[in-house]
């Protein structure tokens, strides 16, 4: 059962105490931030009227370095505690997430790109980190060092601290007409970026077309024109953005410049000591750097907003195929005889499959053909319920598959799909992949089903040469292990679903990638095995699919023909026609040997 | 694979053969960047002049209580019109120096992507059967941008920061040695602890990228074997698997925090500390009145050492960059490094038209070592000629194509054209004389009248038209809104493959080449009126110019003038149709598989 997504906040919660602890280390650096400049005008200030002892000096150079150091201290604190918050709820947002995944649907995966939830799962969730670590950090830093500066400037004198805020208003008219300029500029900048984007993606996917023509030079000169175009709104860009940062350093200068035209006649005045007159600058100085920060911490709100409405596509994403209120739950075993009983599915508005009506008894072995596109992958992905039907319904044993546990369901379920996915583990790993897991499997040593790894691999005729590996059935496959050839893959599949000993047995097309020859040493293993199983075969050979006891022909998602091979083949349809071509083909070949 | 995948990590920080490459591309701006360099200098000694200016008012006008208060106020206000008139130049030159370097920036970007792009299309067809599209897109992508970076805001930034911390140390020796030495003596305690700092911070991100990294691969598969794992029940054992990786990032996470909340801290305590010894040696000197240091001196200290600490704050960060940067700049020049292969000969035969023969003389060819597709193939092809190549799948018709158009270079024997070895001709050359017709034509994003043009200026609207009426193409592109100006969506979405192969009839009658090859193996989905089509066009521009067609309609095989017939990679049997027919070999079981239109597959 899916949690509801949970808001972001909900993800902090939990560390709602270290949170807290964060949060006082900023409030003590903060504080002692604010402080320093008091030490430093009283140093300032006993020095300059000459009052001052060398022990009192000392006393207060030391009460300085003590409170600058503390604050040092506290400014450690509260990163490391509020980043390492950021990081906690980093871990566990991944980790909620991928759990999503796994609970999401066959449509789901097809309908996503496996890059984007990389992309979510990655650089998505680090914007999120961000956000709540800047966020929690920088938000509250600029929320309580903005007020409380000021309120001690206003508290040192009003006139000057009144005087310095001038420059705010301007800062921020400035600021907001120039960020509207800027953004725009930006838009216009990415749209040709991603114009530049599209065709290398084409002249790279086009490659091929483009050296057959011999217009490389040709289409040198357009990305050449699109790049020129695109520093040109760069430029305009840079134009905008590039005065920023000069700009706002000069306003501080002004800042300075304030203080020096009218706090420095108030300190000759004799109204303000040279002290508090530096406790100003100080001051000043302090506010520059969240004021600069602000832009950029606001971007980086923004951003991690935007990654968490995304990530949260695939948190509040809910699977159509799941266990629900219907559930038997009482069920551990099921029946194998499949019914389909009017069965239509429609997939974005196109009818794939028409009022199947089939059945098929416990023991029995089916094998289905037809032209690619014609709906055999789809008719028996109905069984293994990675997508519902639209209309009908199929029942195992005279139950409604949708009330079936998935696990239960799918434990009983044996399948070879047509493109075998293997994991990079060791190949005894791969074909015990559905047996009980062994809780640590250690590498190296004898997986603990390796009785019916070796059966399984036998039939599959796969055995002997493993065997003739190094390492045998422990080899290590994938990226860091051996590449196997595609007919090692597929009859890994079988194995892979042998193993598992089904009820029912499902392999699709999974004879494609091996020789005629091998084929036969399998199936003349395999069906003595099929024996009490309820198995179907899809395939384009006639010599696997003549072993079947009823064979069925599907094309555009309609059943066409059905029957034994012998009446197939007497009736002159498509599959007559496909068994004389396989004739000729094989005459082509023998022929000319 | 996915880019996701690919280290961040280069062989080495830094490497200096890689930045001597980069620094090439610079070269060029070497102008503009000397002046960004002159800029600087005026910009750095002006912005640290700012603090002594405080230094006078503070001295000379705030606590000089020696002189009356309007001479005081005076003073005064003739420094802050200095303090105004510095600060606005100051600005200028800031905003002139960051124009200068960002206009480098971008030149330098448009370089490295023109050259990278221009390399790509040098590159063989086998390079591209081994690297995805998306890999390739990272490096005219961000590769390109962390080069451009580390050029300008690395190299830059540093000289920039280099003389900013010169410049402060220059001037604070000038107001007080005493003080300035203090500074001096305490740094090999800061230079030492940020080392430290940097080195663990690198190595605690070092661990991070390589924890995410197995993370990214482990994810990546679980993520394309999902179906698997849920037919087979194995979600449980998935997600402890996932979350080991998890934590295991976490981990390396917390631990770099840990380091990286000192990175800041570090020199706010080296600041702090030298503030202490300063305010202390400075304030003895006072109270005592020696050295000659005053309170504006003092002050003016405060300013400076903040500008000299905050250059070295983001030093981790700035490595960061560099190292990300130089791990870009690897696989960039790896790409440009990466063989071509195929070679344009120093001397190449002229030009100007094909008459159009076309031979294989004993030509043995293999993708793989050893594993020959063609073996020993020799044939002649006079001009003006019409051949159809048959053959099963995999006897190597296609290649032969790949040979003519010298997509591949050959391992024994010769390719001729015009009594010529292909590799004779410059590619191009060769290739603007050939047209090809692809199986599954590529329809790039832009006009139906551009992928018939292919973006030729040449190529005039008449002759457009033309070569799409002479191939049949002509009305269903009238019968579309816009007709020859209609956009065509990215990979021809909305256009059937019937009516793509017209396209790509008519984009290779376009170009009016002197040899035609088609490649016109079985495919499915061609509704019958537009296969009519297209028969009709293939039977008017097979008469025309010699031309090779990988053929598997019937109704072509009959209508050329020879057709060589091939069996693993070898020429067994040529002739004419009723020749062939006549011998009753191999041909003869062909034309009978052919005949007997296989179910598609």
């Amino acid at each position: 059962m899916p949690p509801p997504a949970k808001p972001l906040k909900d993800y902090v919660a939990p560390y709602r105490t270290r949170a807290t602890l964060g949060f006082l280390s900023v409030v003590g650096a903060i504080a002692l931030g604010l402080i320093v400049p008091f030490i430093l005008r009283n140093i300032i200030d006993g020095i300059e009227s000459g009052e001052f002892t060398a022990r009192k000096l000392h006393q207060l150079v030391a009460m300085f370095f003590a409170a600058s150091a503390a604050a040092v201290f506290f400014s450690v604190l509260m990163r490391k505690i509020l980043l390492g918050v950021a990081q906690h709820v980093e871990y566990d947002i991944r980790k909620d997430v991928f759990n999503a995944l796994t609970r999401l649907d066959f449509a789901f995966f097809q309908r996503e790109r496996t890059g984007d939830i990389m992309t979510k799962m990655s650089s998505d969730l680090g914007a999120i980190r961000e956000l709540v670590g800047q966020g929690l950090l920088q938000g509250s830093r600029i929320a309580l060092g903005f007020p409380f500066a000021f309120g001690i400037m206003f508290a040192l004198n009003v006139k000057l601290a009144l005087t310095i805020m001038l420059i705010i208003p301007v800062i921020s008219i400035v600021f907001f007409f120039i960020i509207r300029v800027i953004r725009r500029r930006y838009d216009i900048s990415q749209e040709q970026f991603s114009t530049i984007s599209n065709f290398c993606q084409e002249s790279f996917a086009g490659f091929r077309t483009i050296k057959g023509f011999g217009i490389e030079e040709r289409m040198r000169g357009r990305f050449r024109e699109q790049n020129e175009e695109y520093i040109r709104r760069n430029m305009s860009l840079t134009r905008a953005e590039e005065p920023v940062w000069p700009f706002m350093i000069f306003m501080f200068g002004m800042g300075t410049l304030l203080l020096l035209l009218v706090g420095g006649r108030l300190v000759i005045e004799g109204q303000m000591s040279l002290g508090e007159f530096v406790q100003f600058n100080q001051y000043l100085l302090y506010l520059q750097w969240p004021m600069l920060a602000l832009g950029w911490t606001s971007n980086l709100i923004q951003r991690g907003l935007a990654s968490w409405k995304r990530v949260q596509t695939i948190l509040g994403a809910v699977p159509d195929i799941a266990d629900g209120p219907h559930t038997r739950h009482d069920l551990t075993t099921i029946q194998g005889d499949i019914r389909f009983e009017d069965v239509s599915l429609t997939l974005g508005g196109t009818r794939l499959l028409h009022n199947i009506n089939l059945v098929i008894p416990e023991g029995q072995t089916l094998a289905i053909t037809g032209p690619t596109g014609g709906g055999k992958t789809l008719l028996v992905s109905l069984i293994q319920r990675l997508i519902d039907p639209t209309e009908g319904r199929i029942t195992l044993g005279g139950i409604d598959l949708r009330h079936i546990p998935l696990k239960v369901l799918r434990a009983s379920l044996g399948v070879a799909p047509q493109e075998t996915f293997l994991f990079s583990d060791t190949l005894a790993n791969n074909i015990s992949l559905g047996l009980p897991a062994a809780e640590t499997s250690p590498p190296a040593s004898s997986s603990p089903h390796e009785e019916k790894v070796l059966w399984a691999a036998c039939i599959a005729h796969l055995r002997d040469e493993v065997e003739g590996f190094p390492n045998q059935f422990q080899t290590m496959l994938g990226e860091r292990g051996v590449t196997l050839s595609g007919g090692q893959r597929q009859r890994t599949a079988i194995s892979r679903a042998l193993a598992l000993d089904p009820r029912i047995l499902i392999l699709d097309d999974v004879f494609s990638a091996v020789d005629t020859h091998t084929e036969a040493r399998i199936l003349e293993q395999l069906l003595p095995v099929l024996g009490p199983r309820t198995s179907i075969l899809i395939s384009h050979r006639v010599s696997t699919l003549r072993h079947a006891d009823r064979i069925l022909v599907l094309d555009e998602g309609a059943m066409i023909e059905e029957g034994s091979h012998e009446e197939l083949v007497a009736r002159g349809g498509y599959y007559a026609d496909l068994d004389e071509t396989q004739r000729l083909e094989a005459r082509l070949e023998e022929g000319a040997s | 694979m996915n880019e996701h995948l690919e280290s961040d990590m280069p062989s080495r920080l830094f490497d200096k053969r890689l930045l001597r490459r980069l620094i090439v591309y610079a070269y060029p701006y070497r102008g503009y960047m000397l002046l960004a360099l002159v800029l600087t200098l005026p910009l750095t000694l002006l912005m640290n002049f700012l603090p002594l200016l405080i230094k006078r008012a503070i001295d000379d006008a705030l606590v000089a209580t020696g002189l009356d208060a309007a001479t005081r106020i005076a003073e005064l206000t003739s420094i802050a019109w200095i303090f105004l008139s510095i600060a606005g130049v100051v600005v200028f030159l800031r905003y002139a120096q960051g124009y200068v370097m960002s206009w480098i920036g971008q030149k330098i970007l448009f370089d490295l992507r023109a050259d990278i792009y221009a390399k790509i299309m040098r590159l063989p067809l086998r390079y591209f059967d081994r690297n995805p599209v998306g890999r390739l897109m990272t490096r005219v992508g961000s590769d390109v941008d962390a080069m451009q970076r580390l050029l300008t805001d690395g190299l830059v930034g540093l000289i920039v920061d280099v003389f900013t911390i010169l410049g402060i140390i220059g001037y604070m020796i000038y107001l007080s040695p005493r003080l300035a030495s203090i500074l001096l003596v305490l740094l090999p305690l800061l230079f030492i602890s940020l080392v430290y700092l940097n080195v663990k911070v690198r190595q605690a991100h070092r661990e991070v990228r390589k924890r995410q990294s197995a993370l990214n691969s482990y994810l990546q598969e679980m993520l394309t074997g999902m179906t698997t794992i849920q037919l087979f029940n194995r979600e449980e054992t998935t997600r402890r698997g996932f979350n080991g990786f998890n934590q295991r990032l976490r981990d390396a996470n917390l631990y770099s925090v840990k380091w990286f909340s000192l990175s800041f801290p570090v020199t706010e305590i080296q600041n702090a500390l030298t503030l202490s010894f300063i305010l202390l040696v400075g304030g003895h000197a006072l109270l005592t009145g020696e050295h000659g240091i005053t309170i504006g001196v003092l002050i003016a200290y405060l300013a400076y050492l903040r500008d000299f600490f905050r250059p070295l704050e983001d030093l981790s960060e700035k490595s960061n960059v560099l190292q990300a940067a130089m791990a870009s700049s690897e696989r960039v020049f790896g790409l440009i490094d990466e063989p071509e292969f195929l070679h344009d000969p120093a001397a190449p035969a002229p030009l100007d038209r094909f008459k159009g023969k076309v031979e294989f003389d004993r030509v043995r060819f293999a993708y793989n070592h050893e594993h020959w597709v063609l073996n020993d193939v020799s044939f002649t092809i006079e001009p003006g000629q019409s051949i159809a190549i048959v053959g099963a799948t995999g006897s190597g018709k296609s290649t032969i194509i790949s040979l003519i158009a010298r997509f591949y270079d050959v391992q024994q024997g010769s390719v001729r054209v015009d009594d010529r070895d292909v590799r004779d001709y410059r590619q191009s050359d060769l290739r603007r004389h050939i047209g090809i017709v692809l199986q599954d034509p590529f329809i790039f994003s832009g006009t139906l009248g551009e992928n018939i043009t292919l973006f030729n200026p040449a190529v005039t609207r008449e002759r457009m038209v033309e070569a799409a009426r002479y191939v049949n193409a002509h009305t269903f592109i009238e019968n579309r809104p816009g007709g020859y100006d209609a956009p065509v969506l990215e990979r021809g979405a909305g256009l059937s493959t019937g009516q793509k192969q017209l396209l790509a009839l008519a984009r290779a009658i376009a170009q009016d080449p002197d040899i035609l090859l088609i490649l016109d193996e079985a495919t499915a989905n061609v509704d019958t009126e537009t296969e009519l089509l297209i028969q009709d066009a293939l039977h008017r521009i097979l008469h025309e110019r010699t031309s090779i067609i990988i053929a598997h309609r019937l109704s072509t095989i009959r209508d050329v003038d020879r057709i060589l017939v091939l069996r693993h990679g070898e020429l067994v049997e040529e002739g004419s149709h009723p020749q062939l027919l006549a011998r009753g070999g191999y041909y003869r079981k062909l034309y009978d598989l052919l005949a007997h239109q296989p179910p598609p597959r």
